[in-house]
C-alpha cells in the first residue's frame, strides 16, 4: 500500500511535464462542478465550518482518480447534503437548486466518465469533448424541462408530492429494470 | 430499445454509477415521498436511457500505414494510423496508442490520441517524422480503445501488429581509384595486366600474324616503313567479396547525424563499396564472419545492389562463444577475389581470420571499423589505465597483421582503400610461390 502510494508520488514530476491541455480542462471541469454542486446542495453553516475541507477533498477526489470510486462518493456526498439541508435545516426545496444540483450532479458524473477513458497526456481532438458536452447538455435540457414540469405539477396538484413521487419513481424503476435485464442479456 | 452488450464491449464504472444513483435516488423519493430527489436522479436514467438505445456490436479496426519508397536514413517518414469504424453508431472516443522504434523520430509518436470516429467511417492520425538509422525499424504495435454510449461502454484494447519500415544505410561517398588486384572475368570496366582487347594502351609492337587491321597504328607505320599495331590491356571485372565481421557491437550509435558504432560504420562502409563496385560492373558478394554466417552470393548490376542494401538491413551483432571460432574457410573463397573485411579487431579470432585468409594467398585488405573514442565503461580507478593497455595491445595486434602482409586502414570514406589497393595489386603481380 505504501510502496504504491510512494509510487504513485514520484509520478507526479512526470505527469506534470506530460499532461496536455484539454484532459487537465476536463479534471478543472470535473473540480468546478463538485464544488459548485456542493456550494449549493450543503447548508450554509456546515460550508462554514471547519468540515467543509473534508467536503471539498470528497468532491474534489474524483478529479485526480476518475477511474475510482470517487465520483460515487462526491455524488453522493452532495446529495447527503441536499437531504441535511431541506430535512435537517428545513431549507425550502427551490427550484432553480433542483435544477442546479441535478446538472452539476450529472455534468460531473458525465465529465468523470470522460476522464476515466481519457490518458493525462494524449493528443485530444477538440470534437472529442465538445460532442461529449453537447450530449450532456441535451441530457441536461431535457432533466431540466422535466423538473419544471414535474415541480409544477406538484404545486398545482396542491403539494400531494408523496403520489407524484412515487408514479414517476415507479415508472423510473420499471424503466431502470427493463433496461439492466436488457444490458444483461448477452448475445 | 437497447440492444445487449456484444462480446469484446463492457460496461464502465460510469454505468454502475448511474444506475446506482438513478436506484438509491428513487428508492429515498418514493420512501420519503420527495419529488425533488427523483427529479435529482432524472439526468442519470434520461442520459443512460438516451445513449444506450444503441448499443456497438464490433470493435474498432486499427491499420497502421508507412512510406513504401526507397527510405534512406535522414528521409522523412510518412507514418499514419487509421481507425475503421463497422459500427452504425459512432464512437464518442477511440483512444490510440502505437510504439515506435527509437530510430524513428515520429511527431507525438510517445502520446495516445483521442479521436471521435463517425458511424461507418473512419479517422486518420498523421505521424510524420525523420528515420534516424538503417534497419527494419517498426511502426506499432498499435492498440485503439474505443470508448460508445456517452463513456457507458468502453470495447476490449484492439492490438494490431507492427508494420516494418525500410531505412537503407546512407552510403558514404566512396571512390577507389586502384586496379583490382586480380580482375579474373572477360568483361568489365578495370584494366588488367594483361594484354588483350581493352582501352587502355599497353604499348607499340610490330605487326604478327592473327592481329586485327583496325589495330595497326599507321602513324607509326609510315614512320617505320614497317607494320605496327598498338597493344592494349584487356578490361575486365572483379570479384569483390565484403566480409563483415559481426563477433561484437562497440561503441553507442547516435543515428545518422549522431557517433556512428561499429555496426553502422560497417554497414555503411559495406553498402557504399557495393555502390562503387557494382557501379563499376564488378560482381559482389557479402558474407557474415558470426554465428549466423549468412552469405549473399556474387552479382553484379543495380539488381544486386538493391539486393546487397536489403541484406544489410538484417545484419546484427552476431557473437559467437570465445571457445568456437565461426565456421569461415578461405577455400568458401574465390581465390582470384579482392576480400575486404570491415573488422572492429577487437576480437583475437578476427585477426587470426585475417591471417589465415592473407596466408591462403587471398587479396585482403582489413577496414578497421572501431569508432576513434571506443573505449570500455570507467568502473573504477584502473579503467582508464586499462584501456590504455588495451589500445597498446590492439595496436600490436595490427601491426603484426601488417607484418603478415595484412593491409589495415581505418575507414574514411573516399579514397579510403586507394593506398592499400595499391599494395594488394603490387603483392598480387608478383609470383604466387605459397
Amino acid at each position: 500500500m505504501l510502496t504504491r502510494l510512494l509510487r504513485r508520488l514520484s509520478r507526479i514530476p512526470t505527469v506534470v511535464r506530460r499532461a496536455t491541455v484539454v484532459p487537465f480542462l476536463v479534471r478543472c471541469g470535473i473540480a468546478l462542478c463538485g464544488i459548485l454542486a456542493l456550494v449549493v446542495s450543503w447548508p450554509g453553516e456546515l460550508l462554514a465550518s471547519q468540515f467543509v475541507g473534508l467536503l471539498v477533498l470528497f468532491v474534489l477526489w474524483p478529479a485526480f482518480a476518475p477511474r475510482g470510486r470517487g465520483a460515487t462518493f462526491a455524488a453522493l456526498v452532495v446529495v447527503g447534503g441536499w437531504l441535511l439541508d431541506t430535512a435537517g435545516y428545513d431549507s425550502r426545496v427551490a427550484l432553480w437548486r433542483v435544477i442546479a444540483i441535478a446538472t452539476l450532479l450529472y455534468l460531473g458524473h458525465t465529465l468523470t466518465a470522460l476522464a476515466a477513458v481519457l490518458p493525462y497526456d494524449a493528443v485530444v481532438n477538440l470534437d472529442v469533448p465538445g460532442l461529449w458536452l453537447g450530449r450532456a447538455l441535451i441530457v441536461v435540457l431535457i432533466s431540466a424541462v422535466l423538473t419544471v414540469l414535474a415541480l409544477g405539477l406538484t404545486r398545482d396538484l396542491g403539494g400531494e408530492a408523496f403520489q407524484v413521487a412515487t408514479l414517476v419513481g415507479l415508472a423510473a424503476a420499471t424503466g431502470v429494470t427493463i433496461l439492466l435485464v436488457r444490458l444483461t442479456r448477452r448475445t | 430499445m437497447t440492444e445487449p452488450i456484444a462480446p469484446g464491449w463492457a460496461p464502465t464504472r460510469a454505468l454502475g454509477r448511474s444506475v446506482l444513483l438513478t436506484g438509491l435516488l428513487l428508492l429515498l423519493g418514493v420512501a420519503l415521498g420527495r419529488v425533488d430527489l427523483v427529479l435529482l436522479a432524472a439526468p442519470f436514467a434520461i442520459g443512460a436511457a438516451l445513449n444506450l438505445r444503441r448499443t456497438p456490436q464490433s470493435v474498432p479496426e486499427v491499420t497502421i500505414t508507412a512510406d513504401a519508397a526507397h527510405l534512406v536514413e535522414g528521409g522523412a517518414v510518412q507514418a499514419g494510423l487509421t481507425v475503421a469504424n463497422p459500427e452504425a453508431i459512432g464512437y464518442d472516443l477511440v483512444v490510440v496508442r502505437t510504439k515506435t522504434s527509437p530510430w524513428l523520430r515520429l511527431e507525438h509518436a510517445d502520446r495516445p490520441f483521442a479521436i471521435t470516429v463517425p458511424s461507418d467511417g473512419w479517422a486518420a492520425i498523421d505521424l510524420p517524422g525523420e528515420a534516424r538509422r538503417w534497419g527494419r525499424q517498426d511502426v506499432g504495435p498499435a492498440a485503439a480503445r474505443a470508448a460508445a454510449c456517452g463513456g457507458l461502454l468502453t470495447c476490449r484494447p484492439v492490438v494490431t501488429p507492427a508494420h516494418g519500415v525500410r531505412v537503407y544505410p546512407v552510403t558514404e561517398p566512396f571512390k577507389a581509384t586502384e586496379s583490382m588486384p586480380a580482375a579474373a572475368g572477360l568483361v568489365g570496366a578495370h584494366r588488367s595486366r594483361r594484354l588483350g582487347e581493352g582501352g587502355e594502351l599497353a604499348g607499340v609492337r610490330q605487326f604478327a600474324p592473327g592481329d586485327r587491321l583496325r589495330r595497326i597504328d599507321w602513324r607509326v607505320s609510315l614512320r617505320t616503313r614497317d607494320l605496327h599495331v598498338a597493344s592494349t590491356l584487356s578490361d575486365r571485372d572483379a570479384e569483390v567479396l565484403i566480409l563483415l565481421d559481426l563477433l561484437g557491437e562497440v561503441g553507442l550509435s547516435g543515428g545518422v547525424e549522431g557517433s556512428a558504432s561499429v555496426l553502422d560504420t560497417t554497414v555503411r562502409a559495406a553498402a557504399a563499396i557495393a555502390e562503387h563496385y557494382l557501379h563499376r560492373g564488378d560482381r559482389v558478394s557479402v558474407l557474415e564472419y558470426g554465428a549466423g554466417g549468412r552469405r549473399l552470393r556474387a552479382g553484379s548490376g543495380r539488381k544486386q545492389y538493391l539486393t546487397v542494401l536489403e541484406w544489410l538491413l538484417d545484419v546484427r551483432a552476431d557473437p559467437v562463444d570465445e571457445e568456437y571460432e565461426p565456421v569461415l574457410g578461405a577455400h568458401h573463397i574465390s581465390t582470384s577475389a579482392l576480400v575486404v573485411v570491415l573488422t572492429p579487431l577487437i576480437d583475437p579470432r578476427s585477426a587470426d581470420m585475417l591471417a589465415k585468409l592473407t596466408q591462403a594467398g587471398r587479396y585482403t585488405v582489413a577496414v578497421d571499423t572501431l569508432p576513434e573514442d571506443a573505449a570500455p565503461p570507467v568502473r573504477n580507478q584502473w579503467s582508464p589505465l586499462a584501456t590504455r593497455l588495451w589500445r597498446i595491445e590492439r595496436e600490436n595486434v595490427l601491426g603484426r597483421l601488417r607484418e603478415h602482409g595484412v593491409p589495415v586502414v581505418a575507414w574514411a570514406g573516399a579514397g579510403s582503400l586507394d593506398l592499400v589497393l595499391r599494395d594488394v595489386a603490387r603483392m598480387a603481380s608478383a609470383p604466387r610461390g605459397r
